[in-house]
């Protein structure tokens, strides 16, 4: 089925999440869709499978308008989209999550739709047991499993969002033979990645987002640093940080092994000096977390050493040790997700503040934390009173904030995202800020979508991909095509 | 998706107050469709509304006896609304109170038969109290163990020791404890008169144990605005995440919480034992910590206003008594008014909470 | 948030305020009482036959009572008297309850003047937080004369009223404080103790059960273990074992008798045994006969079942005159409470004033011991008696004569030690206090 999506708008509050995208699918393709984490990508293709009502703009179908409006629509019109958790229902077996959906009567007849299951696993070479429970399939089973319950749907244009990522390389290897005979066959296909490799080997073509926009189409083959470029944009900044590193080690990894179930990580050693910054690049979701979560003693590494400075000693394992001894130790971690892990949403910047000091006694000084707290609102210039909530402060001024709420003296900080969400201006004064925590011996490893400020702030640049992990690179001998090819996976 | 929703929250003072009058105004649209929804009710059970509340305010404040029964049932719902703030500030539905009200009745009871005629009077009540506060918190802590350790919900925890609270009471009732001769539903033998807590005449309301329920009560609203405490169990009832990383000790906090809600809900259960039944028997709770659950949802977790909502509830319950005698109506009415109103005000609750949040996003 | 407050706050003191004008408002209204309907029939007349009739049995403490009370029933015209009665059960519930009920019904017919109130359901499962105490108060403030409580399980509610309310005589319906010869009295001038005389019920329930049974099995399912069930079942298995031996003419050795303590009156899911599984093992245990002693009817259900599914059973019924009703073909009979002469007696000393400290025990009037005006106790026999019933009557002559007493010796506890020596009968404290289950019964003596 031909797909041509034109002109569509979609703002949530003020973002503009899709501004005036369009794309074309012919019948028989597998299209990609590549692009950063808040690309846009996946607010286009959930509007094309009815889970998000679009502002402005059309959705043809062969042609014809479609209006899709909810995911009921889009399969009636033959649009059926795989989502990055399959949404199944996992105490049911597999046969009655096939039949689920299912428009028409009240009663179900198992014999047809058990043959019909087989018939369909078998043309794909998929290995699922009807009888099976859903609780106990892989994500990849689980794929499969939506897969064919869509395409006995009758579905002719079919959408994955990131779908190779948590799944073993057997059953993407059949994931994509399956993809391409469904292309074969004259079905259409939009396949949703950041994914470089995955990219090139199964698509005809591509349409490259940047926040919200299109950027760019190609045809596969294409040299990945074009593809990369158009990912993220122009020319990299000239590096502009102070020399403020110095010669003793505040962080020592040794032989890290980190895996959250989906991804490992290994590090196999890396020395963090005393002022120094480390950017991690790559895309979201490569790893930088999981590594910062370690670094942080809030992820338990599955193998290896954190060895940290603790004053005097010098270097000491931190291995087995909580977070709190983490925390004792002068680390301070900002996570990205600002509402979710940094902040408490209910309580004030007051609050906040009254939290993160040492207290002297059980009872709350308020006026001196409220001096305190109008003090870290000035400083920060933070929009907001000391009695407003986390949760009613703009993303900047949370992220304001938690800067804010970093206890004063550190070893080391590690951030997400520092600066995501805040203005040119603001940007600028953080890292004001942070560069003066570096003169004074403060090591900083932070990870950053945004490359512009990863080659700009750091000493040294770490790229990870899929889990694995570059040896670190001086900033000022990195350009734009080596970091783009690093980030796509070549290293 | 979730950045972007998050970033669009207004900022400042005017969308504070527009948050605010907007979930008041829900919150009276719930009042007054409960009242409808009740007035319809007793319409069709065949009375008039207006002669219910009447009989209800007759119930409750009719006679001096009735008004002191209506204190003797605010004591222990001030206790435990006292310690489920406690609780719930730190995100738990800690629904073992009634059990912690019995095991603090059966703690006291134990004290009680083991030191009477051996020491003075005042010092057994006194010990029976602390005992009762201690078998509270111990079940209360029990509870939180299986939660925070066992990663049962603390639901089911709190149902699961209810259960064997309830059936320990029974069991010592009807066997070690029982009468001379007879075990019966009436409970233990009644302790002696000088082991009663003092009471105002011959109604059943006892200044001490009121004064008690209050000191808690205050200590529970100072602990909650003023101190590093009850901030610290805010932020991990708001967010254990983010506390946790923020380096608030999660684990212990919650802990606490349950062992102080536990020791509340045990000295309500004392003080069923002193000053209300001066006996052990299978219903001491009265199943007056469900109705302090129902109290402590319904002011939305703020401390400052369990004293006039849990009045309110002492008196519907004490009331209610007068709809069987004066109107031939079911006591039980009383229940459906009590739920209809939860029911609304929670779903105003939701109500405003949702339409904020589509207003936000748009 | 504070603001928020504000606006609640002042939501519910306009509450507060329309709950006070409804109540202003609406109290002048509340007069009418549904229950006053008192019948002006002048049917002053069986007070005389009542009175000798209770005088007349042998285990009888309290035979002087009665007959004084009757010297001043007489004068009783033009008075008021308002009782408030406090039930444990429902007014309806086919059994203790309703027969309190619809004594005090009967009181109403016979003597003008007298009306009633009642709070039916007060019970910790019912109404949680409500005390039996309580509820008298309420009744009293309402203007209630007399108080009644009709379970055991108030004993301490009623003690409690008595000495809250010395003006008002407070009838315990099954307790023993007030009386002087027993074991727990406590002297408190206006309480006052009315039982029925069942253990007579239960031997002729007994007897029909042992004339009945083929298996030789009779099963008894019991309440909770106290001095009053202890001697019902006792009752039970005395007139089970003389009619098997002197109408069936078999071993008494051969007579199994085996009781099931359930925990309570009634089924509570979860405290108690269920009666219902009870009764099935019963009947499918071979015992083809089993007697109720509890408060609902899950021995007549269970029966009917299994005669629908073609066992041989029957069963006997407790409580409640009407109780063969569920299952009459299998129903043997059911003796019951017939508190309406003892209440009648009671309000009518009330109305002179004499109503004082006072413990009756009362006896069936064995002239006929089902009619309504004299016979605290009853036994309605059932169909499934069949050509028995001729003998039950026998028995129950014997009875009434005194030509069998079975609390007679030489009787032993369970455990084997002596009850009563041989051809010692015993007293009124032997059997209200009886300590154990007697020999030759299966079941516990005492909860553990």
């Amino acid at each position: 089925m031909n797909v041509q999506l034109q002109h569509i708008y979609k703002n949530f509050g003020a973002v503009q999440a899709n501004d005036d995208v369009s794309l074309s699918v012919e019948s028989g393709a597998i299209h990609g869709l590549l692009g950063e984490n808040g690309a846009g990508k996946s607010t286009l293709v959930k509007i094309l499978s009815g889970f998000i009502t679009r502002d402005r703009g059309e959705i043809l179908l062969n042609g014809q308008p479609a209006g899709i409006k909810t995911p009921a629509d889009a399969i009636r019109a033959g649009v059926g989209m795989l989502h990055q958790d399959p949404l199944d229902f996992p105490p049911m077996t597999v046969l009655d999550n096939f039949v689920s959906g299912r428009p028409g009567g009240l009663f179900i007849n198992q014999r047809a739709a058990s043959h019909e299951f087989k018939a369909l696993t078998s043309q794909f070479n998929f290995e699922l047991d009807v009888d099976e429970q859903v609780s106990n399939l892989t994500v990849g089973e689980r794929q499969q499993l939506e897969i064919v319950r869509l395409l006995a749907l009758g579905v002719q244009t079919l959408i994955l969002d990131e779908p190779t990522t948590g799944i073993s390389a057997s059953q993407k290897s059949a994931l994509f033979a399956a993809l391409k005979k469904l292309a074969a066959q004259g079905k259409s296909v939009i396949f949703v990645s950041h994914k470089l490799d995955d990219v090139a080997e199964l698509c005809h073509a591509v349409t490259v987002m940047r926040a919200g926009h299109v950027v760019g189409t190609a045809t596969i083959p294409c040299p990945s640093a074009r593809l990369v470029s158009m990912m993220f944009g122009r020319e990299l900044a000239a590096p502009s940080k102070p020399q403020t590193c110095r010669d003793d080690v505040v962080l020592q990894v040794q032989h890290l092994a980190l895996s959250d179930g989906r991804m490992d990580v290994r590090i196999d050693r890396l020395d963090v000096h005393c002022g120094e910054v480390i950017g991690l690049a790559g895309l979201e979701g490569s790893g930088q977390r999981l590594f910062l979560l370690a670094c942080a003693g809030i992820l338990r590494p599955a193998a290896g050493d954190v060895r940290l400075h603790a004053a005097r000693n010098g270097l000491s394992s931190m291995a087995g040790k909580p977070y709190h001894d983490f925390l004792k130790a002068g680390v301070g971690y900002l996570p990205a997700d600002r509402l979710r892990e940094g902040l408490i949403w209910g309580l004030t910047i007051q609050d906040h503040v009254a939290l993160r000091t040492p207290a002297s006694s059980a009872f709350i000084d308020r006026d001196s934390t409220r001096q305190n707290a109008e003090l870290a609102i000035q400083t920060f210039n933070i929009r907001g009173r000391t009695d407003t909530r986390a949760g009613q402060l703009s993303g900047g001024n949370q992220q304001r904030t938690q800067l804010a709420l970093l206890p004063p003296a550190l070893n080391l900080v590690l951030m997400e995202h520092p600066t995501r969400g805040l203005d040119i201006e603001s940007t600028i004064w953080v890292w004001q800020q942070l560069i003066a925590r570096c003169q004074a011996g403060t090591a900083i490893l932070f990870a950053s979508s945004d490359l512009d400020e990863i080659v700009q702030y750091s000493d040294r640049v770490i790229v990870f991909s899929g889990g694995k992990v570059s040896a670190p690179i001086d900033t000022t001998s990195l350009s734009a095509e080596t970091l783009g090819e690093m980030i796509g996976g070549k290293f | 998706m979730n950045e972007n929703s998050k970033t669009t929250r207004p900022p400042g003072a005017s969308a504070l107050s527009l948050r605010v009058s907007r979930a008041a105004y829900y919150q009276l649209g719930a009042l007054l469709i409960s009242l409808l929804f009740m007035a319809l009710i007793v319409i069709f059970s065949g009375e008039s509304p207006l002669r219910v509340v009447s009989s209800l305010w007759d119930g409750a404040f009719g006679t001096a006896d009735q008004f002191a029964r209506v204190l003797a049932t605010l004591t222990p719902l001030l206790l435990c609304a006292s310690g489920l703030i406690y609780t719930f500030t730190a995100g738990l539905y800690n629904l073992g109170v009634e059990g912690q009200i019995v095991v603090g009745a059966v703690a006291t009871t134990w004290v009680l038969r083991a030191l009477q005629n051996q020491v003075p009077a005042p010092l057994v009540i006194a010990l029976g109290i602390i005992a009762g506060m201690a078998g509270g918190m111990l079940w209360g802590l029990l509870a939180g163990a299986l939660n925070v350790y066992g990663k049962i919900s603390e639901i089911f925890a709190g149902l699961g020791l209810n259960f064997v609270a309830q059936g320990l009471a029974i069991y010592l009732i009807f066997g070690p404890w029982k009468r001379p001769g007879v075990a019966s539903m009436s409970g233990t033998e009644p302790f002696d008169e000088s082991l009663w807590l003092g009471r105002i005449g011959q109604t059943e309301a006892s200044p001490v144990a009121l004064v008690i329920a209050l000191v808690v009560l205050i200590i529970t609203i100072v602990v909650m605005r003023n101190t590093y405490y009850g901030l610290r169990l805010k932020a991990v009832g708001q967010n254990p995440r983010a506390a946790f990383i923020l380096g608030i000790p999660s684990t212990r906090l919650l802990l606490s919480s349950f062992a102080i809600c536990g020791a509340f809900a045990g000295i309500a259960g004392a003080l069923q034992v002193v000053a209300l039944f001066h006996r052990l028997i299978p219903s001491i709770s009265s199943s007056l910590g469900f109705l302090a659950l129902l109290v402590v949802m319904l002011i939305s977790f703020n401390a400052l206003w369990i004293l006039p909502m849990a009045f309110f509830f002492s008196g519907l319950n004490v009331g209610s008594l007068q709809l069987p005698m004066a109107l031939r109506l079911e006591s039980s009415l009383a229940g459906v008014i009590q739920g209809t109103l939860v029911l609304f005000a929670l779903l105003a609750r939701g109500l405003s909470e949702r339409a904020g949040k589509i207003k936000r996003s748009q | 948030m504070k603001s928020n407050l504000i606006k609640s706050m002042t939501a519910f003191a306009a509450l507060g305020l329309i709950i006070s004008a409804c109540a202003g408002a609406a109290t002048p209204t509340t007069a009418p009482e549904p229950t006053a309907a008192p019948e002006a029939t002048a049917t002053t007349a069986p007070e005389a036959t009542a009175a000798e009739a209770t005088a007349t049995t042998a285990a009888e403490p309290t035979a002087a009572e009665p007959t004084a009370a009757t010297a001043t029933t007489a004068p009783a015209t033009g008075g008021e008297l308002k009782v408030g009665l406090i039930m444990v059960g429902p007014y309806n519930d086919k059994g203790w309850s309703q027969a309190h009920y619809e004594a005090m019904e009967y009181v109403t017919q016979k003597q003008p003047g007298v009306t009633f109130d009642y709070v039916d359901k007060v019970n910790a499962g019912d109404r949680p937080n409500v005390k039996g105490s309580q509820v008298a108060d309420d009744l009293i403030a309402k203007g209630a004369q007399v108080i009644i409580f009709n379970s055991d399980d108030f004993k301490d509610d009623a003690l409690e009223t008595a000495k809250k309310h010395p003006d008002i005589p407070v009838i315990h319906a099954s307790g023993d404080y007030s009386w002087k010869e027993g074991n727990n009295f406590r002297d408190q001038p206006n309480l006052i103790n009315i039982m029925g005389q069942m253990e007579y019920g239960k031997m002729i329930g007994g007897c029909a059960a042992a004339m009945a049974t083929e298996t030789g099995k009779i099963g008894y399912l019991g309440p909770l273990i106290n001095e009053e069930t202890r001697r019902l079942a006792a009752s039970v298995y005395l007139g089970a074992r003389y009619c098997w031996e002197n109408y069936a003419g078999k071993d008494p050795k051969d007579l199994q008798f085996k009781v099931t303590w359930i925990g309570f009156w009634f089924n509570i899911p979860g405290v108690t045994l269920d009666p219902t599984k009870v009764a099935d093992d019963f009947y499918n245990g071979g015992y083809d006969v089993v007697l109720s002693g509890i408060d609902t009817p899950e021995a007549a259900v269970q029966a009917k079942k299994a005669a629908e599914a073609g066992k041989t059973v029957k069963f006997v019924h407790y409580d409640y005159a009407g109780g063969c009703e569920v299952a009459p073909d299998v129903c043997l009979g059911v003796p019951y409470f017939n508190w309406g002469s003892a209440y009648l007696d009671a309000m009518q000393k009330a109305m002179n004033g004499q109503l004082t400290q006072s413990f009756s025990w009362n006896a069936p009037d064995w002239k006929n011991i089902n009619d309504p005006d004299t016979s605290a106790v009853g036994f309605v026999q059932g169909k499934a008696l069949g050509d028995n019933a001729a003998k039950l009557d026998e028995f129950i002559k014997g009875l009434g004569d005194n030509t069998i007493q079975l609390y007679k010796g030489p009787l032993n506890y369970q455990d084997g030690s002596v009850f009563l020596k041989d051809g010692e009968v015993a007293t009124p404290q032997q059997i209200w206090y009886l300590q154990q289950l007697l020999e030759g019964m299966e079941g516990s003596s005492s909860a553990q």
